[in-house]
């Protein structure tokens, strides 16, 4: 992810989380979080559960995120024993307080000013200053977001948590429609994979595939087919559901099958490669504790050294041993006009 | 009802490939179903596509990229530390010894390797066990540089979190020892390792015993002295890589401290073993320029330093000390060199041993009233005449606390700000007077120079108020400012009072050793091969305290520094090389 793709997910985060945007420029927004998101993300569940058992207004909290170069600040960046300078999740604090140091509290007047808190070490070399002054009594932290910083990856979290089944409809095309007044709609099974190939090592592929449950027929290019469409959440006049002749649960299991047979064509040199790792590294253990073993004084030490020979087997096997793992992403079920 | 396993199949065994076992994680797929039922709720189409391009994005497409220096932009490895962290996750399937040379940044390879099997979803959790005065330091690098959210193990409870630092000497005791080996790890790291040499300790056996996939051993000493110790590290590693014990001892062991077939071992080793060397090149240091400040005692403390150099003799003389017993009365005439406020202390607790009515009780009082009439102190002065000059960051290194706190409440009387830093201090205090150090003061005074995390590249001077006599010693007090991140060249000043055994130990260290200004990291494996039978410190006293008067001392120290140098040219050559792996 680049900056620009980082910059467009959090946008949609925040807008699809009912944010509130108080400003926002080519490389940093200024948020106001809505309570889902703030729950999400802030870690306040003290604070949550005493709005919640009391019922009071809850003030949620107001982030400024960069999304420019983070700072390459050789001391700060380094981490050169500020304690506590990396108390805000990822932003280069420095001042000498730099607990307070990336905070900038719109109660006092004097931190309005430019060069105020902000500049005091957590903003941005080269990124324009925020020039707003908060309402009084907001607290403003400002982040650095770019890609593999811990902000991110909790966003990342929450859409894998929150994006994970969909029920949707296709609007309708335009014209008439040639069965009189209603349009005929299939349901499908939209399913996204992710196919983990792991020894001691890992790669990821990715398939976002749908099944038809009428016809049982399998589209390779679901996803791209999803994108290009208008999609809603409420059935649009005139539609006429069409009866599926499969289940979401046998539907799934053709998609695996066909899945399968794709992963059985693929290349397997790595696990060939991997296997041979393993017994390479097998051996050698077994070499090494044989002799121990024999030589051993008393039943008590062999005993230990079985052990021990069985345990290192085990962590060899844990290690190496070629493995594919399919996990769905997400899914849901998709009606688009049209019998197939 | 149907089981979800009749049609959709079962896990157990199944295979895609006569070696590859097929899992299936199909949650996501039975919430929709339940989800089918109630008729909702139903999640957002907006966010169902985030999550794929959240897939998207940390997908690991090869298996052998280096994929966690995209997710660290404002983190700049070093080309040899990024090597390193590729040959552990390729060659080395993530189990092996790093053991660059102090300060080349073995916790940042660790950290790499950690971040890059946590980055592929290989290592969920992982225990890190280090000494007890490094635990914080780890856990904040690893959040710092890593964003790797490790934590200190300080409560029973935090053993469940997945990245835990520790210290190895609490977790092999009870009862974290039980808890600890029913576990699994993805990753074990284990930091100066090679206190783990001996298999028959318990931190070995502990170690040995934590069920991990994969290991890292870091040590800045590999081959301390013995090739077994060498030998049982590697069998922590992987049981067998050197063949069986008297296998190895058959095809690489000459005598226990000389291997034979080096380039087969050398092999072996690159194996399981990475020893990166600052003479390796491609790592570039600045320079480093020294001056000596020659100086002259007071007659006052010229007196006092005769004084104490005839009790020395005579002391020797009459009652045949040994060796340790030796060390002890030259130290006497090492903190004349430093402050009188040093040699006090000494000559007041030497006065207390001794028995009443010992002559020797009446010696150590005349040589304490020659201290009081020493009203200043040559070597002080220079010092705060030098710091005047150079108008910038400095730090003052002193063997002896007393010292210490004399340069302190002088420099204070002279109105210059200066901290202290000595080893005895906790962590929070000794970060504090770093802090300050950076951003208050333009001095600090030091007493403790090894200790680890002490980095102090903002300041481009030192003085060596007075010299250790162990090179290792003077040379971690350089590498606390000189090091890989110093951008300017070093200024190092090495205070020397002639006519004193300080002129004669800085003349070996420097003009015949020239140690000053050695490749930085010959010194340890020189010295290593030097220290076998006794120590330099030792070899330097006994030839004090043998030496028949101030000539005599010159040419033996002369001899030493040739052998020394001898050593450099030829022999510790040979042993460096070995080590290194091809």
């Amino acid at each position: 992810m680049n900056r620009k793709q980082v910059q467009r997910f959090v946008l949609s985060f925040l807008e699809q989380t009912g944010c509130h945007i108080i400003e926002k420029s080519p490389t940093h927004v200024v948020v106001k979080l809505s309570p889902e998101a703030d729950r999400a993300l802030t870690n306040r569940h003290f604070y949550w559960s005493f709005i919640d058992r009391t019922g009071a207004e809850p003030e949620t909290m107001t982030f400024a995120w960069h999304f420019g170069q983070p700072a390459k600040d050789g001391d700060a960046a380094r981490g050169d024993a500020v304690p506590g300078s990396a108390a805000g999740a990822g932003a280069a604090g420095g001042g000498t307080a730099p607990a307070s140091a990336n905070v900038a509290s719109g109660a006092s007047p004097g931190n309005a000013q430019p060069g105020g808190a902000f500049s005091a070490g957590a903003a941005p070399s080269g990124t324009a200053v925020p020039s707003f002054a908060p309402a009084p009594g907001y607290r403003v932290l400002t982040e650095q977001i770019h890609f593999g910083s811990a902000r991110l990856n909790q966003l990342f979290d929450y859409v894998r948590k929150n994006g994970r089944n969909v029920l949707l409809f296709a609007e309708p095309p335009r014209g008439v429609s040639p069965f009189r007044a209603t349009w005929p709609y299939t349901a499908w099974l939209g399913v996204n994979f992710k196919v983990s190939y792991e020894c001691d090592v890992k790669r990821d592929e990715l398939y976002g595939w749908g099944i038809s449950l009428a016809t049982g027929v399998i589209d390779e290019r679901f996803r791209e087919r999803l994108q290009a469409a208008r999609l809603t959440a409420r059935m649009p006049e005139g539609v006429q559901l069409l009866k599926s002749t499969l289940t979401p649960r046998k539907a799934m299991a053709h998609l695996e099958a066909h899945l399968e047979r794709k992963l059985k064509r693929g290349d397997f040199s790595w696990a060939v490669e991997a296997e041979s790792r393993r017994l390479d590294e097998l051996e050698r253990v077994i070499h090494y504790y044989r002799p121990l073993i024999e030589r051993a004084e008393t039943a008590e030490q062999r005993e230990a050294l079985r052990t021990r020979m069985k345990n290192r087997e085990a962590e060899i096997d844990w290690q190496y041993r070629p493995r594919v793992t399919v996990s769905v992403i997400n899914c849901g079920i998709f009606h688009f006009p049209g019998i197939d | 009802m149907r089981t979800l396993h009749e049609t959709l199949g079962t896990d157990a065994g199944r295979r895609i490939h006569p070696l590859v076992e097929l899992r299936y994680d199909r949650t996501a797929f039975e919430e929709l179903e339940r989800r089918l039922e109630r008729n909702g709720p139903w999640d957002n189409w907006t966010l169902y596509q985030l999550a794929w391009e959240a897939e998207e994005a940390t997908r690991i497409e090869h298996f052998h990229e280096l994929q966690a220096l995209r997710m660290l932009p404002r983190f700049e490895p070093l080309p040899h530390q990024v090597e390193t962290a590729k040959r552990v996750l390729h060659d080395m399937r993530g189990r092996a010894i790093l053991a660059d040379e102090v300060g080349l940044g073995k916790t940042i390879e660790a950290g790499l390797v950690l971040k890059e099997y946590m980055v592929r979803g290989l290592v969920r959790n992982a225990l890190v066990l280090v000494p007890a005065s490094l635990v914080l330091q780890w856990v904040r690098e690893l959040n710092d540089k890593f964003g790797i959210p490790a934590i200190a193990q300080k409560k029973e409870h935090h053993w469940d979190n997945p990245i835990v630092v520790a210290s190895i000497d609490t977790a092999k005791r009870e009862p974290h020892r039980t808890k600890l080996l029913e576990r699994e790890y993805d990753m074990l790291i284990i930091d100066e390792a090679h206190k783990l040499k001996n298999k028959r300790t318990g931190n070995y056996k502990f170690a040995s015993d934590l069920r991990k996939k994969y290991c890292l051993l870091l040590t800045a000493t590999p081959v301390q002295n013995d090739l077994s110790e060498l030998y049982n590290l590697i069998t922590l590693l992987k049981p067998g890589q050197l063949g069986g014990e008297s296998d190895f001892a058959a095809t690489f062991v000459a005598d226990r401290r000389v291997p034979k077939n080096r380039e087969l071992l050398q092999e072996a080793l690159g194996r399981v073993m990475i020893r990166n060397r600052r003479s390796d090149g491609g790592i570039r240091y600045t320079r480093r320029i020294v001056t000596n400040v020659p100086l002259r005692l007071s007659p006052e403390e010229q007196a006092l330093y005769d004084g104490v150099t005839e009790y020395v003799r005579t002391h020797v003389r009459s009652a045949g000390v040994d060796l340790s017993g030796a060390l002890a009365l030259v130290t006497l005439q090492r903190e004349v060199c430093s402050s009188r406020d040093a040699v006090f202390i000494t000559l007041v607790n030497l006065f207390k041993k001794t028995e009443e009515g010992s002559p020797l009780r009446d010696r150590i009082w005349e040589l304490v009233e020659l201290i009081r009439r020493i009203k200043a102190n040559t070597k002080a002065e220079k010092t705060m005449e030098l710091i005047r000059g150079m108008n910038d960051k400095v730090i003052v290194f002193t063997e002896y606390r007393a010292t210490q706190n004399y340069l302190l409440r002088f420099f204070a009387e002279h109105g210059l700000q200066a901290v202290p830093y000595r080893g005895g201090m906790n962590r929070g205090k000794k970060d504090w007077m770093m802090e300050l150090f950076r951003r208050r003061a333009q001095v600090m005074v030091a007493t403790e120079a090894g200790g680890e995390g002490i980095n102090l590249q903002f300041c481009h001077h030192i003085i060596n108020f007075d010299l250790p006599w162990n090179p290792m010693r003077i040379e971690q007090r350089i590498g606390r400012v000189h090091r890989l991140g110093q951008t300017e060249d070093v200024h190092i000043y090495n205070l020397c009072t002639l006519g004193t055994i300080e002129e004669h130990i800085l003349h070996l260290l420097h003009e015949k050793i020239n140690m000053f200004e050695m490749v930085i990291g010959e010194l340890e494996d020189i010295i290593r091969t030097f220290e076998r039978e006794e120590t330099l410190e030792q070899r330097l006293a006994r030839m004090i305290l043998e030496a028949e008067g101030d000539d005599d001392l010159r040419s033996r120290i002369d001899r030493l520094g040739d052998a020394i140098a001898d050593l450099r040219d030829s022999g510790g050559r040979k042993t460096a090389e070995w080590r290194r792996e091809g």
